[in-house]
């Protein structure tokens, strides 16, 4: 059990009152709050330039889920909640960058959004990519922009405003999906089905990824979407070598798709060149997975999730060099706490490994964890996706080997080769992780409408008691507040921290926070 | 209509997961081998001194543990399965080849394969995984034939000394087209406008074609076959409309009981352990006896192959010309039997039938003014006095919506 003293006010305390907004700005010692403000300062800069741009003004006016982006600077102060020095400021980098790609993003949309006058050539020169989509494919075509229109309008969204995707849930139920399937896919057809996303792409690439319920969603989106679309197949049981020869297949056939459908040539260099900066955010990864381990660990899993694996790299268009940047600068930042021992709370009592899917509506929970009970989350199954160095140097062996890396990484996307991706995916690495990071707890989130991972229950249970491992059940809805909200999950910690382990929370004010109705 | 005569023989081959046929097909020194999905060959199964069982839980009353390990927010049928292992349900089984073509199906099989439930009582046995295609093309039928190759045929043969030849696989496939062939003329009098079988039975023969040997079950259809010949109709119809019944798993005939006990008659079933398309002979030119074709062109196992994949009606093929002809096939199948709308049904808590489901209520009444009852269901539906009104409710409307059109057409 380690202890600090802490700067500034012991914890972040009360800041909602039941309304919309905070009620005030959490006291961090004068350094930490002023370089706070000023980020908090430099971000609301940068929407305000967005936003008063003609096509934005456009598209505020045309899209529902527009509206909610007004809360992108409550997001970012939610998201550093509790944090001071070094880690601070790594929060800080990490999030004002996916500010800085979200606006890109919606500008790229917008300025080629045929609903809302945009340019037809800008259009063209667009690929719109399922958000589950392997990213990696873009590599290859630096003269494309990488589009991803449901991260914008749904994903992203979620997480600024806890309740910004019930509308959709609800016009995707009346539609006839049924309730007890995941709300990512169900509010994403819902935009499609209120044609609420931007009319822009010369054609689509969607896929089976994350999940059973992803791939269906997109089948019918598909269908609203109306242009050329190729379904990138990747195989189920990726713990069987023998399906990547099909994986690659399909990357050859989806490169090829492309070609023929915008008239860009795969570029070798460009690939190898943008591949080459991936491993070295990879490698970069790894060391901050190595430091995870330590005692003194500087990343709050969250938010390293959430920057690397989410966003970044879902809304960048291949400009991997600025990515690099902000790696190492948070490898400098993380370094410079770790020669402090700095800890992230006023005393670490446990160290968690976080998995299961995250409450999307609830992405700084696990600041909430560390603040209220001292439970530290080291790392998440989304962090966990891809920790291999891919073929970087153009060779002709390395080119015939790109398709099977590209497949590799499809196959391994994001949370589905830990939810889907078989058993040792899924549960025998949860115990590998444990001992690696020395983690005495494990946060299970139990996405309600999320079978895959719900089906090993039983299993995670008893794999727990057998090892002496404090197993937290937290249940969620992804998107849906309505089914569980932030304090239901809150309540699932509090119980299990009071009556199964008797302890007492590091700020009891904390237990119950009236947000029910905050962004 | 006078009863059916082999129908007891058929109700009492599907009342448990184990029967009189497998029993005296073990006793044959025959390989019982469970599979769960219509996306893996069956007939790469049924090879000489092995019998496909299709695992379902008849007759599951509680499923406590199936929930315990699984929770309430998994699909009934994969928990069931669960709770049945969990019996001794399948304690007969030597294997369980899985599909992985179902997120839920494919935990329900870890749960079964690493608590080690059916191994305790046969210690041969194993589980193999067969990753099965999500789309219908060129590169999928590739794929499924890897996989067959490797993890069905080459598994076999190594485990268990089977024969996996070409001489061998023509064989099964043979006993299989003689026992689709059979099953689909006995069903070809669901056509007739006064047909002299009736849903129910006819789902309970289908079911029991995937639950005994297909040489014996050979035998009985003929004897079915040769009653339907000669079986008379009732003379004034007990049913309002003709209903085509699609969707995901019915392995509980009682169920489209209930479906005919209000008055639609099911004429046509395209349903995991429905006859369509998963009882369709396979066609196989270029490979039979003395056909004199170029057999070098494709192996055998690629052709069998892409028969299940072309063929394959799982929502879970993502490729768009596949997502339109799953709709096509159903008007088709409407026009072929003369029915009067569909039924579209899914288990609870499945992942993929939720968007299927709704798209065919939205494009089949638009596209080809056909009626469609979309509905959700328990695993054990057969007594649901909710779903029954849906179905009365949806039987007066289409009659509505008859009389109607007879009345612009008049």
């Amino acid at each position: 059990m380690r202890k600090k003293k802490r700067v500034g006010a012991v914890s972040p305390g009360n800041l909602y009152n039941g309304g919309k907004t905070r009620t005030r700005r959490e006291w961090r010692g004068a350094a930490d709050t002023l370089y706070d403000y000023s980020r908090w300062c430099v971000n609301w800069t940068r929407l305000i330039r967005f936003i008063i741009r003609p096509q934005s003004i456009k598209g505020l006016l045309r899209y529902r889920w527009m509206h909610d982006y007004i809360a992108a600077i409550d997001l970012l102060d939610r998201s550093v909640d509790g944090l001071r020095g070094n880690q601070l400021r790594i929060g800080h980098t990490e999030f004002d960058y996916i500010v800085k790609q979200i606006i890109s993003a919606l500008t790229i949309m917008f300025e080629a959004d045929q609903r809302i006058g945009g340019d037809k050539k800008k259009s063209d020169k667009i690929v719109v990519f399922d958000e589950n989509m392997m990213e990696h494919l873009s590599f290859g075509f630096p003269d494309l922009n990488r589009s991803c229109p449901q991260m914008c309008a749904v994903f992203a969204r979620s997480a600024v405003s806890q309740h910004s995707a019930h509308y959709y849930i609800d016009v995707a139920e009346q539609y006839g999906i049924t309730g007890d399937v995941c709300t990512m896919p169900k509010a994403e057809l819902g935009v499609a089905i209120e044609q609420d996303f931007p009319d822009i792409g010369n054609c689509m690439i969607h896929c089976n990824t994350t999940c059973d319920t992803s791939l269906m969603g997109n089948s019918i989106e598909d269908m609203f979407y109306g242009k050329p679309s190729f379904a990138l197949a990747a195989p189920e049981h990726i713990e069987d070598e023998l399906v990547m020869e099909y994986a690659a297949d399909e990357i050859k056939d989806a490169i090829a798709f492309i070609e023929k459908q915008t008239g860009s040539k795969w570029d070798w260099a460009a690939y190898f060149h943008n591949m080459k900066m991936f491993n070295e955010m990879t490698r970069s990864f790894l060391e901050i997975l190595d430091m995870q381990k330590t005692d003194y660990p500087q990343l709050p899993e969250n938010n390293y999730a959430l920057h690397r694996e989410v966003y970044y790299t879902r809304m960048l268009n291949g400009r991997l060099e600025d990515l690099v940047k902000v790696e190492k600068n948070i490898r400098r930042l993380m370094y410079k706490g770790y020669k402090h021992r700095d800890i992230m709370c006023s005393e670490v009592r446990h160290r968690a490994l976080v998995w299961g899917v995250q409450g999307e509506f609830y992405t700084n929970f696990p600041n909430w964890l560390i603040e209220c009970w001292g439970i530290v989350p080291i790392t998440h199954f989304m962090n966990l996706t891809s920790t291999s160095i891919y073929a970087d140097e153009d060779t002709p062996e390395n080119r015939e080997q790109a398709y099977y890396d590209l497949a590799d990484l499809h196959v391994k996307m994001l949370m589905r080769n830990r939810s889907e991706g078989g058993f040792r995916l899924g549960v025998e690495d949860v115990w590998r992780f444990c001992e690696e990071y020395r983690c005495d707890m494990i946060i299970m989130y139990e996405q309600i409408a999320c079978k895959a991972m719900t089906g090993y229950h039983g299993i995670y249970e008893e794999g727990a008691a057998e090892r002496g491992i404090k197993i937290v059940w937290v249940t969620h809805s992804l998107l849906d507040t309505r089914k569980a909200s932030r304090q239901a999950m809150r309540d699932e910690v509090n119980l299990y921290m009071r009556t199964v382990l008797n302890e007492t929370p590091l700020a009891p004010e904390l237990e119950v926070i009236d947000d029910g109705n905050a962004w | 209509m006078k009863d059916l005569k082999t129908l007891t023989f058929y109700e009492e081959l599907i009342a448990g997961t184990d029967n009189d046929c497998l029993r005296a097909a073990r006793e044959d020194g025959r390989l019982m081998i469970g599979y769960n999905c219509n996306q893996l060959p069956e007939v790469l199964l049924d090879l000489p001194g092995c019998v496909s069982v299709r695992m379902r839980a008849p007759g599951v009353s509680s499923m406590d543990v199936g929930t315990y390990y699984m929770t309430s927010l998994n699909c009934e049928y994969c928990r069931a399965i669960v709770e049945m292992c969990f019996d001794g349900g399948y304690n007969f089984l030597d294997c369980v080849f899985d599909s992985y073509a179902c997120s839920q199906m494919a935990d329900a099989i870890d749960n079964i394969d690493k608590l080690g439930i059916c191994r305790s009582s046969n210690s041969r046995f194993f589980v193999a995984r067969v990753d099965t295609p999500i789309k219908s093309d060129e590169n999928a039928v590739r794929h499924l034939a890897r996989m067959c190759k490797a993890r069905v045929l080459d598994r076999l043969h190594d485990e268990f000394g089977i024969d996996v030849s070409d001489e061998a696989i023509l064989k099964a496939v043979e006993e299989h087209n003689r026992m689709c062939a059979l099953l689909n003329e006995i069903g070809s009098y669901r056509k007739l406008e006064h047909p002299v079988i009736t849903g129910y039975e006819f789902a309970v023969i289908c079911l029991a074609t995937y639950s005994a040997p297909h040489d014996i079950m050979i035998g009985k259809l003929r004897e079915t076959l040769a009653e339907l010949k000669t079986r008379e109709a009732d003379p004034k119809d007990a049913f309002r409309i003709r209903v085509v019944v699609a969707g995901s798993e019915v392995d509980d005939p009682d169920f489209i009981k209930m479906i005919e006990s209000t008055g639609a008659l099911v004429v046509a079933d395209r349903y995991c352990f429905g006859s369509f398309p998963d009882r369709m002979e396979i066609s196989l030119p270029s490979h039979e006896a003395g056909s004199g074709a170029d057999n070098a062109s494709e192996d055998l196992l690629t052709s069998i192959c892409r028969q299940y994949v072309k063929r394959c009606q799982c929502p879970r093929h993502m490729d768009r010309n596949k997502i339109d002809q799953r709709k096509d096939y159903l008007a088709e199948l409407v026009r072929e039997y003369n029915a009067d709308g569909i039924i579209v049904q899914q288990m609870n808590f499945c992942n993929f039938w939720p968007y299927e489901r709704a798209a065919i209520a939205h494009i089949i009444p638009e596209k080809y003014d056909i009626p469609v009852l979309s509905m959700d269901r328990p695993y054990s539906s057969g007594m649901s006095g909710q779903l029954r009104t849906r179905v009365q409710a949806f039987i007066e409307s289409t009659e509505i919506k008859r009389l109607r059109k007879g009345m612009k057409h008049a």
